[in-house]
């Protein structure tokens, strides 16, 4: 029973993981850049929920808020830090986004301070239970939220003319300028759809935990990059996959007592081996690509 | 080098000498005094008024008691702003005002450096509430309170004589402040105590699911960890961990009841932390304390600190007589250098003291204190 609730506990953070991760994996696929900020776009729509708590009460027009203002921001950074640097060297384009996470840290230090505020508004406390099991409803929202994002996903990607617009970019982005595509503003809409999942994945962080800092979105950020690599970065599947893998490791390593203090090294542990195995993770397109 | 130059330094010179030759008469005070420097104003004033309305409170007693066979005490407190910087200057003043034995000061940073100075004239003191191990790093320092890098220990002596048979731990294993702790709890807790075991890392951790789980069966949770991973362990343990377990911390809960957005009144559980003060006791010395505190001072500054104070200023007191009774020669008008080895003779040699602040408290030869830790309990279980 001890494995089977920390197995679930892992399918909620990992549900989180893959929301996240599912945000690098887009951008890395059609804008093929590896957006390092990511991360505290989450952290930014934490602080937006908080101020929209005080002002207005309720959790999900906070949540709303914070999608919209996230979205907002992500085109932003997209428009001002990225686009500039279109036909860059990757190598710029990475410092660069490393360059806006501190911004964003920093600027939140700057205006809430360092201290972690709590939130427990978002909190959503209570859950079933099944016999021995208990299941919160958190985990079940972080559950049918990740299940429900993963399905419109596929389909507005497969079916919607933007998406298949975003995968003729993603499979060469000169081609589909000539057909016709307006790349950049497809890279946007990238952006914009990534950084509303950012906003998703920081509601259901906010409701299991509810304290807000300006570093919250990092380690998350991470472990989801890292989630999206394992998966396969560029593959909406393999950002699932990595994520829920990640997550359940994650959970069971910290419920064995000799794991628990290595927990971060599985995890990273799981990175190398799935590398050394299938360099372009599980369900990544395997192919050539010059460094 | 010019005439001039050379009169005014010898000049200087003179003054040098002389002001030793004054400071080599001995004191030239009638009564004993003791040296305080603490924050009175300032961020954390609460604690050095809690130690200076407390300390001052023992000292009239004593005088009403006669003081020490027919000597009163003087108490001299001095701020400090919790300010190092300012420890100097109130230091040369207490010894200008002939200081025999001092309190020290109350918070660790600027204790440190009284350390030092009171080190290099053997002043003894016996501070209440500066806890860094360092503070008593010289041979002239005691404390009062439990030394930061005790508290494994002692709160593992607590829990050895609770009866239980199994207890939780949650602890941040990289952090030195919780793993010492941890690390020294474990090994001075009874081997027939099972322990269940959670943890975590990085200082940005918040989703705690994981570590509840674990922990959830467990009726007693040491956590020895700040408060504010505390508070968010508890927020989310609501309905997992049973309503009347106990959280038990460490000095790293003290302020848990003011996080920010906590809101300790909504935690089913009973939280408490390792102390040596009961401020809600009603019977005993420490309820004796509190009675007499609040006559004069009101409830505001009532605190652990205080209590060491009062506990400080009678430990001095008893250490004095007791030498006095045993033959030592003890005078207003002796060196504070000559009572420091009559006191360290007292404290190293089985002196013991109870008071306030516990039963039977004696001192190890490295200033630690020796004496046993209560649960003070910040929010019953509801």
């Amino acid at each position: 029973m001890d494995f089977l609730s920390a197995l679930i506990n892992g399918l909620s953070s990992g549900g989180t993981y893959a929301i996240i991760a599912l945000g690098y994996t887009m951008v890395y696929g059609i804008a093929k850049m590896l957006n390092f900020a990511h991360g505290d776009v989450i952290m930014v729509g934490g602080y937006t929920m908080f101020l929209t708590l005080m002002a207005l009460g309720h959790p999900l027009v906070a949540l709303a808020a914070a999608t919209v203002f996230c979205v907002i921001l992500g085109v932003t950074i997209e428009r001002l830090a990225y686009r500039p640097l279109r036909g860059a060297s990757p190598l710029a384009v990475l410092i660069t986004a490393i360059g806006v996470s501190f911004l964003l840290q920093s600027l939140a230090q700057i205006i809430f301070g360092s201290s972690p505020k709590m939130l427990v508004q978002l909190q959503i406390s209570g859950g079933i239970t099944l016999g021995a099991l208990s299941i919160d409803y958190s985990t079940l929202l972080t559950l049918a939220v990740t299940a429900v994002v993963m399905v419109v996903l596929s389909l507005f990607v497969k079916y919607s003319k933007t998406g298949r617009a975003m995968v003729a970019v993603s499979e060469d982005r000169d081609a589909a300028l000539l057909m016709g595509v307006n790349t950049n503003a497809i890279i946007a809409i990238t952006f914009a759809i990534g950084s509303a999942l950012a906003a998703i994945a920081g509601y259901l962080m906010l409701c299991k935990a509810p304290s807000l800092s300006n570093t919250m979105g990092a380690m998350p950020g991470i472990k989801a990059f890292t989630a999206a690599v394992i998966g396969g970065i560029g593959s909406i599947p393999g950002a699932m996959l990595g994520g829920i893998l990640l997550g359940v490791v994650e959970s069971i390593s910290y419920s064995v007592p000799a794991l628990a203090p290595f927990t971060d090294a599985v995890e990273f542990s799981i990175l190398i081996l799935v590398l050394l195995v299938r360099p372009s993770g599980i369900l990544g397109k395997m192919r050539r690509e010059k460094v | 080098m010019n005439k001039m130059f050379v009169k005014i330094l010898s000049l200087c010179l003179c003054l040098v000498l002389a002001s030793g030759a004054l400071v080599a008469c001995g004191n030239k005070n009638d009564s004993y005094v003791i040296g305080l420097s603490g924050p009175l104003t300032g961020g954390a004033s609460v604690y050095g008024t809690a130690v200076k309305n407390a300390a001052q409170l023992a000292v009239d007693e004593i005088n009403a008691a006669g003081g020490l066979n027919g000597v009163n005490f003087t108490l001299l407190a001095l701020d400090d702003q919790h300010d190092a910087s300012k420890v100097a200057t109130n230091y040369a003043s207490m010894v200008d005002q002939g200081m025999h034995v001092s309190l020290g000061c109350v918070t660790s940073n600027p204790c440190l450096e009284f350390c030092t100075l009171s080190k290099a004239d053997n002043v003894f003191f016996l501070t209440p509430s500066a806890s860094a191990n360092d503070v008593v790093k010289e041979d002239n320092a005691y404390q009062m309170c439990f030394a930061d890098g005790n508290q494994g220990s002692v709160a593992a002596d607590y829990v050895n004589g609770l009866g239980l048979t199994e207890i939780g731990i949650f602890y941040k294993s990289d952090d030195p402040y919780s793993q010492g702790i941890y690390e020294q709890f474990k090994a001075n807790l009874n081997s027939s105590i099972k322990t269940v075991e959670a943890l975590f890392t990085d200082a940005n951790t918040s989703d705690f699911s994981a570590q509840i789980d674990t922990l959830k069966g467990c009726s007693f949770i040491f956590m020895p960890i700040y408060y504010t991973p505390a508070s968010l362990f508890m927020t989310q343990a609501k309905g997992k961990v049973a309503d009347n377990a106990t959280y038990y911390g460490c000095d790293g809960f003290d302020g848990i009841e003011s996080a920010e957005g906590f809101k300790i009144a909504e935690i089913p559980q009973k939280i408490s932390m390792l102390s040596h003060f009961n401020s809600k006791a009603t019977e005993g010395k420490a309820g004796d304390f509190i009675k007499k505190y609040t006559e004069k001072y009101g409830t505001e500054t009532l605190n652990q600190f205080g209590a060491a104070a009062y506990d400080c200023v009678y430990a001095i007191y008893n250490a004095m007589k007791a030498a006095a009774d045993a033959g030592e020669n003890i005078s207003p008008d002796m060196t504070a250098s000559d009572l420091c080895e009559i006191l360290k003779k007292q404290f190293n040699g089985g002196f013991s003291y109870s008071g306030a602040t516990g039963e039977n408290i004696k001192w190890q030869s490295s200033g630690f204190v020796d004496k046993t830790a209560i649960a003070y309990v910040i929010k019953e279980a509801n």
